[in-house]
């Protein structure tokens, strides 16, 4: 239903004059094609939800945690070297000075 | 009473849009893809592919807040005003009013052109064509500020009360008011430059 007030010349409308000029501008309308194609958009962005870089978000996600997970718990355990180990290590470092001796003819 | 009628058909669809259904969805969108791309157009100033995107982005938005929608305003309201945001959006990152206007001026017919010769020797409004009545028009449009363009366009196409426009775009009836005033002031201006306005 068309208003009565459209042209008034008042502060509700353009006026008589601008108002003509106004339609005479005509408003486009969608194409055709415009629905099929917005439905269209609208499913490919639908399909496309939860997914980063063509694998599914949860992928990554876990990813993250489990490397969270693992390098907590290994920040957490103190680092155990046994008396045992140091002495083996020295015990290597002394025969391989010894064999460098042997080598060098001293 | 038929706008509340046209509202409850609204709000069954939103409904079911929320629910997924996309045959709500079509038939939502053949309700409202006239009213939408009409306005985008106007607004942006062409009819190019950023018409039909701006208009498609509506439609998702509304797809994607239907199953959060209350029923609290009209739902042309809401679809008008999600309208506004995309399109303001837009122009601001364009560079607003004046990247507008550059494009209808580009758009000018040449023919056009070298028919209307200097602003200064125009001839009254009889003499315009009515191509070139309506670039004066598109052109005139384009230099309104966004607010006062979109206030025009809502009072003049869409129809709509002066409360409703204060509603989509955030402001008070007075102040929609005023934004027609100010734009048809703006719009005497312009267009005088085409034509004499019979006293």
């Amino acid at each position: 239903m068309k208003r009565e007030s459209r042209g008034d010349e008042s502060v509700e409308g353009l006026g008589p004059e601008l108002g003509k000029l106004w339609d005479s501008a005509p408003v486009p309308k969608a194409p055709p094609w415009f629905a099929t194609r917005t439905l269209a958009r609208i499913r490919r962005e639908e399909s496309r939800v939860g997914v980063w870089f063509g694998l599914p978000r949860w992928v990554f996600i876990g990813f993250g945690a489990a490397v969270l997970a693992v390098g907590w718990l290994r920040w957490e355990r103190e680092p155990a070297l046994g008396d045992e180990e140091v002495f083996a290590a020295l015990d290597a470092m002394v025969e391989e000075e010894r064999e460098n001796r042997w080598w060098a003819g001293l | 009473m038929a706008a509340n009628q046209e509202n409850e058909i609204d709000q069954a669809l939103i409904l079911r849009m929320g629910q997924g259904n996309e045959e709500a969805l079509r038939d939502f969108i053949l309700r409202y893809q006239d009213r939408v791309y009409g306005t985008v157009a106007k607004m942006i100033g062409n009819t190019g592919p950023d018409v039909e995107d701006l208009a498609q982005q509506v439609f998702l938005r509304i797809w994607k807040a239907a199953p959060r929608h209350r029923a609290e305003a009209k739902i042309s309201t809401w679809v008008m005003t999600v309208t506004r945001n995309l399109v303001f959006t837009f122009c601001t990152s364009r560079g607003s009013r004046r990247e507008v206007s550059d494009v209808v001026l580009d758009e000018e017919p040449e023919e056009l052109r070298e028919k209307r010769g200097p602003v200064t020797e125009r001839s009254p409004r009889e003499d315009l064509s009515g191509k070139e009545l309506v670039h004066a028009v598109q052109l005139a449009c384009a230099h309104l500020p966004m607010k006062q363009r979109l206030v025009v366009h809502l009072r003049q196409h869409e129809e709509l009360e002066f409360a409703e426009i204060g509603e989509i775009l955030g402001i008070s009836e007075l102040g929609a008011k005023s934004l027609m005033f100010r734009a048809r002031e703006n719009l005497k201006i312009k267009l005088s430059e085409f034509f004499t306005e019979p006293s």
